[in-house]
């Protein structure tokens, strides 16, 4: 849509939330920035309905994450048991 | 059973830094071995190293000190196993990302309903964003966590992933799917 005059809601224009959207997301920016992008989204639909469809690629893909097979972890869980048990020669560069 | 308290200091610092983990681990060795049985090797020979390193370790963010053991770890394996690529480990890891079995031909072809079109999209992605992608969202890393494993600083993870979700996203807009997706705040009334 045409933007007819310059509109920053939450103090960050359009152009300046996308750049960190994604960071956003992933909550890897800083509380001020966060809380600015938090009221744009609040104010600004275009923007909650990108960060819409971002967040739904982000839960998609995130399901996707294969469950570790019990026995695996057992096995791994027993393999550090043995290392702090001593029980397994530390001092070989490798296990094969 | 040993008791906790009989433990050396490194015995019970490995316990409290390095056993919660083992789960992160071992996703992370799938996604760098695709291979389970690799993974498990991968994952011991983090482990091993981590034991033996583990008076020197400070305490402070175990999984990154961990991602790195791991990373090493896995170049060295990567080594022996295909020595003729020895120069650049992180070629070697775009190298066997590119091996994988994935981009399963099924799920190029079904409806065009929108985890499928993500799929597709997330699968035909060049390795080097692949990985980025599968380690931060599907395996749940944090920028820093990924930028460890990879070697390659936070900066370029997170332009990596960046570009990779918007190109995700592209295919979503080209297949027209992403038009009925509610938005943000909408999603995080209905979620919780
Ligand atoms: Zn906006």
């Amino acid at each position: 849509m045409l933007k007819l005059f310059k509109r920053k809601p939450g103090g960050l224009s359009c152009g300046e939330v996308m750049e960190v959207l994604q960071s956003y997301l992933d909550g890897e920016i800083d509380a001020e920035t966060a809380g600015k992008v938090t009221s744009h989204l609040d104010l600004c639909v275009d923007c909650d309905l990108e960060a819409g469809v971002y967040d739904r690629i982000r839960s998609s893909l995130a399901t996707r994450t294969e469950p570790v097979d019990a026995g695996v972890l057992r096995s791994l869980e027993s393999f550090s048991e043995r290392l702090m048990n001593g029980e397994i020669d530390t001092n070989g560069v490798d296990n094969d | 059973m040993v008791l906790l308290m009989d433990r050396p200091t490194e015995t019970s610092a490995f316990e409290r830094h390095v056993v919660p983990e083992l789960d992160v681990l071992y996703r992370t060795a799938r996604s760098l071995t695709r291979n389970n049985a690799d993974a498990e090797d991968l994952v011991q020979e983090t482990l091993l190293r981590a034991y033996r390193a583990i008076d020197r370790f400070d305490g402070r963010y175990p999984r990154a000190w961990l991602l790195t053991i791991m990373r090493n770890a896995n170049i060295n394996r990567v080594r022996k196993k295909t020595p003729d690529l020895l120069d650049d480990p992180d070629a070697t890891f775009e190298r066997s990302a590119e091996f994988a079995d994935h981009a399963d031909p099924e799920a190029l072809v079904v409806e065009p309903v929108f985890d499928a079109v993500v799929e597709a999209a997330f699968e035909a992605l060049p390795a080097m964003f692949h990985d980025v992608v599968e380690l931060v969202d599907v395996n749940g890393l944090a920028y820093a966590e990924a930028a460890e494993i990879l070697g390659i600083p936070v900066g370029t993870v997170m332009s990596r992933l960046h570009r990779a979700r918007k190109r995700i996203r592209d295919h979503l807009t080209t297949a027209e799917v992403d038009v009925d997706t509610p938005s943000y705040r909408a999603r995080l009334t209905k979620g919780s």
